[in-house]
């Protein structure tokens, strides 16, 4: 990486995704948006409003039917599967609401696997500062089983931060925790972006969790409807209360 | 990715025993099938009798050239039924052959000696002693008609000296002789003391005058071997019959080692077909569960890290492992199952004493290495179908079942029912071995359609049942439907291998019950006489005749059993025939004869069964082309049609016909039939005592005895099915517990929402019920349906016979499979607290 880095991370020109065949629907139309770097940005939005759509586009997780999803300079639209695992296994991380680690893996384990996967030695001392930094150096040689809901989302921020990504996708991080833990997690993803310089791309429905944002982008019916510098918690419910009474549907637990 | 696989191995044992014990199973399974075949292979006897001799010339199989296909001539070889012989002129010819110092005949004479009768013996003439080679021990060699030289057990065994005179029993008939001599081989012990007559003697006693049944060669110091054995094996060729050399030489002198060789080929070969069908058929459906239910894992891994291939590699790494696991368990499991069906087949005579499993260096690398493959193959189909998936299936939770088959699927399905049902109109029509073809064919085109078309079948069931579920179960009985439908695809092993089990089990094994039934059936109703004279070294023609003589006695048959080799499709049949004395058969048997009659049977006729003729095409007046059990070509002229085959066997011969044809040329036993009234049992008896090892008995008891052979021989065909269903419904086992287990989360969700433990339990009994009950009713219609066929093909009994406790086993299997395998685990699950189950399972 001896070329300049771009300001924005993530670059998506024109994404557009439809799902289904007979009657289609259209979860992103013609999506404009950068991400830049060594910020935190919450997409937010009803459910059905394509906020996990753009996230696994944005993540070569998804490929969107039209349009353009750059990460740094690299094109993803046309990268083969193959290529795209190595993209993301090199230069994204992920955290997940659930399911995030390999039951028969211990906690480091979990934490080193996208490393082995890629064939590669990850820096000892780096290891031991993310190990250290989300405080599970007790921890380590416990299976994800033996751990709180908690505990096992601060090994998958670690996995993430491990392989010094370019951007950490989240998708609903704080959905099965606690408001205790939540805030635990949430501070750990922020302080990543604050010391580590990390870039966050992170997919909620809580305003509190939005609000460690320094972003706050509000997604409706496939659109960018807002799109704010940190608004605060009381003003991030107002728009989506706005929405959601213009929406008149009722607010579903998760998936957007 | 060996390393994540091993600790994926260690984390989900439970996943993974279904799928291990399935390989195991199958491993064990196919090496027992392979050490058969390769025990066949590698056993050549043990030349003992001709470990003298250079080469020998024998017939003891048929070969048949069929047309010619691609530009090869296909032949088909069987093994001769009776010894096969050889014209004494060869001996000439053999020895003509430069090279050969000396051409020796060798006659083997059935011998019973009244001083030792408990010690199996062979007459042969005292020039063959070289091919072993014997040497006098002491006395002399016999030199006169009245003289004999007994090896050293004959000896021991019967107090034998030079000098002394003692009764032997050949050809029926008791002689008195003197031994001469007390002889010993150098090499090994045989199965069969020996004992040596003059060669003229043993010429005039052999069975066969005018042939020799083997010769042996002996060639001269220093001549060209492989130009000998080239001539020899020319001259061998020409007679129809096989030069055997080296450790073949063991072969040459024990016919039987040469049945044996083909029968465990055949039995190991065909078996372990059917087995590879069922077990690849088992292993791919239950890998292919065990990667579908960890598509969570491996999404997560594909979304984080692992491209397509690491995830394709980590599975087949998985499966790659399992199966090594599953040859060390399973093969020397197969191996000490080969060495005991090995003394089974010894005891139960299916093949001599000398027989040993020798096989497992081939056979147990080559089973491990294709199940093995047949793991991987379906381990890669089910990661590539995985690996489809997107990754973001990991985010949610939901698992979503994938739809239900392709259309290739659906069609190869729907052409194979039928074809099927086809073949069930042409068994109707047909009748005889035309029939049976058919008939099996039809089972497997049913079995294989089935198994294809099992999720629709699936899905079928549970939209058809679903009103009846609710009505019985009520809502238990609801959630029942809907889970079933949900589930048409997870359920596809359990549907084909209760289906297999059922019909293909059931097929084979009330076949044997209804073979036997109806054969001691036709033998009791066809069976006029009330006595038999049953001859352990065999009867004269002449003891017929004498019981006819006897007061009150109104006919006797003299019956040899034998079997004769018939054409059939290109390629040769051997077939069960009797020979019998034509003169008043007809009042002591009763053939049920459907056209002609018997009393035109005599030398150049034959008495056929209505199944044979349909199968061979014979009509009455018409000419029959087949082989005497010597291999002897015959054309016959066709003079009654019976039906009562199974008890007598497909074709009848005259014994005039068979003379000088069967191995001893004695009858086994005489029917008499008396007059009411008449006590005919103490003249009988007094002419029995006449001739050793022969017995009086009643023909009822004499029918138990046959009965009593038939299960022997179907002992064999009783147990290899039983083993394929055990391995059949452990699989749909394996598979049930795999999807109960799998059910923590669901089953959980639905106490929470207020479904009572109760009415899970209902649930799971309404799910079981269904499932298994199309399966059990989709078997055993197919088993009914060929086994008419099959029944009704051979033995002219529209319905079988099917023993109350076949239907007890059948259904009380099946319930005992659906508690075993998933009412009592879900009974588990329901102890665990509701709360606890919805926790996050990893």
């Amino acid at each position: 990486m001896s070329v300049p880095l771009p300001a924005d991370v993530v670059r998506l020109e024109r994404v557009t995704k439809t799902y289904g065949g007979e009657q289609p629907v259209t979860a992103l139309a013609e999506v404009d948006v950068r991400f830049a770097r060594g910020t935190m940005t919450a997409v937010m939005g009803p459910s059905g409003s394509g906020k996990s759509t753009l996230l696994h586009c944005a993540a070569g997780l998804d490929r969107p039917t039209s349009g353009r999803v750059l990460i740094g300079t690299t094109d993803l639209s046309t990268m083969s599967e193959k290529r795209l695992t190595e993209l993301r296994r090199d230069r994204i991380g992920f955290i997940f609401q659930a399911f995030n680690l390999v039951g028969a893996l211990t906690v480091e384990q979990n934490i080193l696997l996208p490393a082995r996967l890629a064939g590669r030695r990850p820096d000892p001392a780096w290891v031991a500062e993310v190990i250290d930094r989300v405080g599970l150096g007790h921890r380590l040689g416990h299976r994800p089983a033996q751990l709180s809901g908690g505990q096992q989302q601060r090994v998958a921020i670690a996995r993430a931060l491990v392989t010094r990504p370019e951007v950490i996708f989240c998708d609903e991080p704080t959905g099965a925790l606690d408001t205790q833990t939540a805030a635990e997690v949430l501070g750990l993803l922020r302080s990543a972006v604050d010391q580590f310089g990390q870039t966050v791309i992170m997919v909620t429905h809580d305003p509190v969790a939005a609000s460690y944002a320094d972003r706050v982008m509000v997604l409706a019916d496939g659109h960018i409807v807002r799109d704010m510098p940190q608004p605060g918690v009381q003003r991030i419910a107002e728009q989506l209360a706005m929405l959601d009474r213009r929406q008149r549907q009722p607010v579903a637990s998760r998936e957007g | 990715m060996l390393g994540l696989a091993a600790r994926m191995l260690r984390h989900r044992k439970g996943t993974f025993v279904a799928t291990f014990l399935a390989l195991a199973a199958g491993v064990a399974v196919l090496t027992v099938c392979g050490v058969l075949v390769e025990s066949g292979l590698r056993y050549k006897g043990e030349p003992q009798r001709y470990g003298a001799a250079f080469a020998v010339i024998a017939r003891h199989q048929l070969t048949v050239q069929g047309p010619e296909r691609f530009g090869e001539r296909e032949t088909s070889t069987v093994t001769l039924p009776e010894r096969g012989s050889l014209p004494e002129s060869l001996v000439r010819k053999v020895a003509a052959v430069p090279g050969v110092a000396n051409a020796v005949p060798d006659r083997t004479i059935a011998v019973a000696a009244a001083a030792a009768p408990k010690v199996p013996v062979a007459g042969h003439g005292w020039g063959s002693a070289v091919l072993t080679p014997y040497k006098v021990v002491s006395g002399t060699a016999p030199r006169t008609q009245g003289e004999v030289a007994v090896d050293e057990r004959l000896a021991a065994a019967g107090k034998l000296r030079p000098g002394s005179t003692t009764a032997i029993l050949t050809g029926g008939t008791v002689h008195q002789v003197r031994v001469s001599g007390v002889v010993k081989a150098s090499g090994v012990r045989g199965p069969q003391a020996a004992l040596f007559f003059t060669d003229a003697q043993a010429a005039r006693l052999s069975p066969r005058p005018g042939r020799v049944d083997a010769i042996g060669v002996i060639p001269a110091k220093g001549a060209d071997r492989e130009a000998v054995t080239a001539a020899v094996e020319r001259i061998a060729d020409g007679a129809g019959a096989t030069a055997y050399t080296g450790d073949e030489l063991g072969l040459a002198e024990q016919p039987e080692a040469v049945a044996a060789k083909s029968f465990t080929l055949e039995a190991g070969g065909a078996f372990g077909g059917y087995a590879a069908l069922i077990i690849g058929f088992v292993v791919a459906a239950t890998v292919g569960l065990s990667v579908r239910y960890r598509r969570r894992d491996f999404a997560l891994l594909r979304a984080i890290a692992a491209t397509p291939g690491q995830v394709r590699l980590l599975i087949l790494g998985e499966v790659g492992m399992l199966s090594l696991l599953a040859a060390v368990v399973g093969v020397p499991i197969g191996l000490l199952a080969g060495l005991w069906i090995g003394d089974e087949l010894v005891t139960r005579g299916f093949v001599p004493e000398n027989f040993t499993m020798s096989g497992g260096i081939v056979a147990a690398p080559a089973v491990t290495v294709a199940v093995a493959a047949v793991a991987l193959l379906s381990a890669w189909i089910a990661a590539r179908r995985t690996t489809r998936i997107r990754p973001t299936e990991a985010l949610g939770e939901a698992a979503v079942e994938p739809g239900l088959g392709g259309r290739v699927r659906v069609v190869s399905g729907l052409a194979l029912l039928g074809c099927a049902v086809a073949l069930t109109g042409l068994t109707g029509m047909t009748s005889g071995q035309t029939a049976m073809g058919a008939a099996v064919g039809m089972l497997y085109m049913f079995v294989l359609a089935i198994a294809l078309l099992a999720p629709w079948i699936n899905r079928a069931t549970a939209v058809a049942l679903a009103p009846v579920l609710r009505t019985v179960f009520g809502n238990s009985g609801y959630l029942a439907a809907a889970n079933l439908r949900a589930n048409a695809r997870g359920m596809v092993a359990v549907l084909t291998a209760l289906v297999l089990s059922v019909g293909f089990g059931g097929t084979v094994w009330f076949l044997q019950d209804n073979l036997e039934r109806q054969t001691v059936v036709q033998s009791r109703e066809g069976t006029l006489a009330q006595h038999a004279l049953v001859g352990g070294a065999g009867l004269p023609a002449a003891v017929a005749a004498q019981a006819r003589r006897i007061p009150g006695v109104l006919a006797a048959t003299g019956v040899r059993r034998t079997s004769v080799i018939v054409p059939f499709m290109d390629e040769a049949m051997t077939v069960v025939a009797q020979g019998i004395d034509p003169q008043g058969a007809d009042r002591t048997m009763d053939l049920k004869v459907r056209s002609g009659s018997l009393a035109a049977l005599g030398a150049g006729t034959v008495a056929v069964s209505s199944s044979q003729a349909d199968t061979s095409g014979w009509k009455i007046g018409g000419k029959a082309k087949l082989w005497l059990g010597d291999g002897t070509p015959v054309t016959l002229k066709v003079v009654a049609i019976y039906d009562r085959n199974l008890g007598f066997g497909d074709v009848t011969l005259s014994n005039a016909t068979l003379a000088g044809h069967t191995a001893t040329d004695l009858n086994d036993h005489v029917l008499v039939r008396s007059a009411p009234n008449a006590d005919v049992v103490p003249a009988l008896t007094k002419l029995a005592d006449a001739y050793p090892a022969s017995a009086v008995t009643t023909t009822d008891r004499f029918t138990g005895a046959l009965a009593q052979d038939l299960a022997i021989s179907s002992w064999l065909n009783k147990m290899l099915v039983a083993v394929l269903v055990g391995y059949a419904v452990l699989a749909a086992a394996n598979t049930l517990i795999m999807a109960a287990l799998a059910r923590a989360r669901e089953l959980s969700l639905l106490r929470l929402v207020g479904v009572t433990r109760r009415q899970v339990k209902r649930m799971a009994n309404a799910e079981q019920a269904a499932l298994l009950g199309v399966a059990l009713t989709i078997g055993v219609a197919i088993a009914a349906v060929t086994l008419s066929s099959i029944v009704n093909a051979i033995a002219g009994q529209p319905v079988p016979y099917v023993p109350a406790l076949g239907w007890v086993v059948i259904v009380g299997g099946t319930v005992a499979l659906a508690l075993v395998s998933t009412i009592i685990p879900i009974g588990r699950l329901l102890r665990t607290p509701p709360v606890e189950g919805m926790g996050i399972r990893y």
